[in-house]
């Protein structure tokens, strides 16, 4: 199975969470789903920070971008 | 063809029956000659003189007497008595009316006029002559501004009709050059006075207004006396500049000095200095405007493209603002969730110190009963999982409740 994307992820995050407030689960769903629930999250995380780190590197190019702009 | 053999073509103005066998005497046809050209009438007739040479103590004195314009000429012989009388004294050069009829001199075979009166044509009767032509020529609509040609904003070439090697030639070409270096002119030198200055100049004329590569034609001589600037008055050669269809630009003499010239031509320079001036325009002048609207151009497309640039750069900020907000709301959204996940989850009751056990198929251990020594069971603790192994079974009744 390939890696999720960050949507399939967080989806799967938010249905986690609407079955553990829907209640009416055994104490072994409830442990599996919140297992599972820590493992999407770490997905999304992961994502996020990779996402942000392109971000910030590309902020270091646009800089030196910008002082090229200024003199011409 | 001989003159003799000619008058048998004559026969009712020479009465005579001539054959190659009887031909007659030359005194014959001399006498007769004489006869017809003696009939005709006292004429007069306007010239210049072209040479004379006073003979002291001779009753005779001889006058060559030219057109103004045309290659024409005649001998007048006149009484040493008229020619002395005359005030100012007779003179080559001098426009001369003369009194006169025409007669055959036997001893030469030559045609002469006898003058009966030479008068000087004064300088005031000849420019009265040239305000009267001047009139005329108006009337005609010579001089009107609708018939001006413009100048050519810089001519291929220029012609130039001057004297030779005069003063009105350099001042042209130097002050020409001096504007636009590569100025080229096609130079025609001839008398700018004198009796075959209308001739020459008109000649000139012609033949560079002809030419395809010339687009502008100068004619132009120093300043002088009223009678040296005549020819630049004269009909013919005024008509000529009238009728050319290269444009003219007349360049003659000083500012006060006005022939007709400069009324029929396109354009009327004060002097040749000016002639030179207007006939091409400004190399230093066309230069700046060429290297202002360079610039303009230039400065134009640099402020476009910082334009330009500056939206790229507004663009890029606003996409990165924005796609850094969405990353943030994300990764509370995420952290909410996960919160939320957890305390949905027994891990609650586990961080209060609570542990989950089960057994190796993942069932909850609820009963002792359901497990035997040795099973291997999982412990969830707030902290992790771990695994242990069962040593009893002893089935004490705990107290849950």
């Amino acid at each position: 199975m390939s890696e999720p994307t960050f949507e399939q992820a967080r989806e799967e995050l938010a249905e986690i969470v609407a079955k553990l407030e829907a209640g009416g689960l055994t104490l072994e769903e409830s442990l599996a789903l919140w297992n599972r629930g820590e493992e999407v999250a770490q997905t999304c995380t992961e994502w996020l920070d990779k996402a942000r780190a392109t971000l910030d590197a590309a902020r270091e190019d646009n800089t030196t971008d910008d002082a090229g702009a200024d003199d011409a | 063809m001989s003159p003799i053999a000619g008058v048998t073509s004559y026969p009712r103005a020479m009465a005579l029956e001539t054959g190659p066998d009887s031909p007659v005497p030359v005194r014959t046809v001399s006498h007769m000659l004489g006869e017809w050209i003696g009939k005709l009438g006292a004429i007069w007739v306007e010239g210049e003189v072209a040479d004379f040479r006073p003979r002291a103590q001779a009753r005779m004195q001889f006058v060559t007497l030219r057109d103004i314009e045309a290659n024409a000429s005649l001998s007048v012989v006149a009484d040493s008595e008229l020619v002395g009388r005359m005030d100012p004294p007779l003179e080559a050069g001098q426009r001369v009316i003369v009194w006169a009829r025409p007669e055959f001199w036997a001893g030469r075979g030559s045609l002469q006029l006898r003058a009966r009166t030479i008068r000087a044509v004064g300088i005031g009767e000849l420019l009265a002559r040239l305000a009267q032509l001047q009139a005329t020529l108006a009337a005609e609509g010579l001089f009107a501004p609708e018939r001006k040609k413009p100048l050519p904003f810089l001519p291929r070439r220029v012609g130039l009709i001057c004297g030779r090697n005069s003063d009105a030639e350099h001042d042209v070409v130097v002050n020409a050059r001096d504007r636009w270096p590569a100025t080229d002119f096609e130079i025609r030198e001839v008398a700018v006075q004198g009796t075959n200055a209308v001739r020459e100049v008109t000649e000139a004329l012609l033949d560079l207004d002809a030419r395809d590569d010339i687009d502008v034609i100068v004619i132009t001589r120093g300043g002088g006396s009223a009678e040296d600037l005549l020819p630049f008055s004269n009909e013919a050669l005024v008509r000529a500049v009238a009728a050319a269809q290269t444009p003219i630009v007349s360049a003659i003499g000083h500012e006060q000095d006005s022939p007709i010239l400069d009324h029929v031509a396109d354009y009327r320079a004060s002097t040749p200095t000016d002639a030179g001036k207007r006939i091409v325009p400004s190399f230093a002048e066309q230069n700046a405007i060429v290297t202002q609207l360079l610039q303009r151009g230039r400065s134009t497309v640099l402020r476009r493209l910082e334009q330009e640039s500056q939206l790229v750069i507004d663009a890029r900020r606003r996409n990165r603002r924005a796609v850094t907000q969405s990353l943030e709301s994300w990764t509370s959204d995420v952290s909410h969730l996960r919160a939320r996940a957890r305390s949905l989850s027994p891990a609650a009751t586990l961080d209060r110190g609570y542990a989950v056990v089960q057994g190796a198929d993942g069932s909850v251990v609820r009963d002792p009963a359901s497990i035997t020594e040795g099973d291997v069971l999982a412990i969830t603790v707030q902290h992790g999982a771990f695994h242990a192994t069962v040593t009893s079974t002893n089935s004490t009744k705990g107290n849950p409740a």
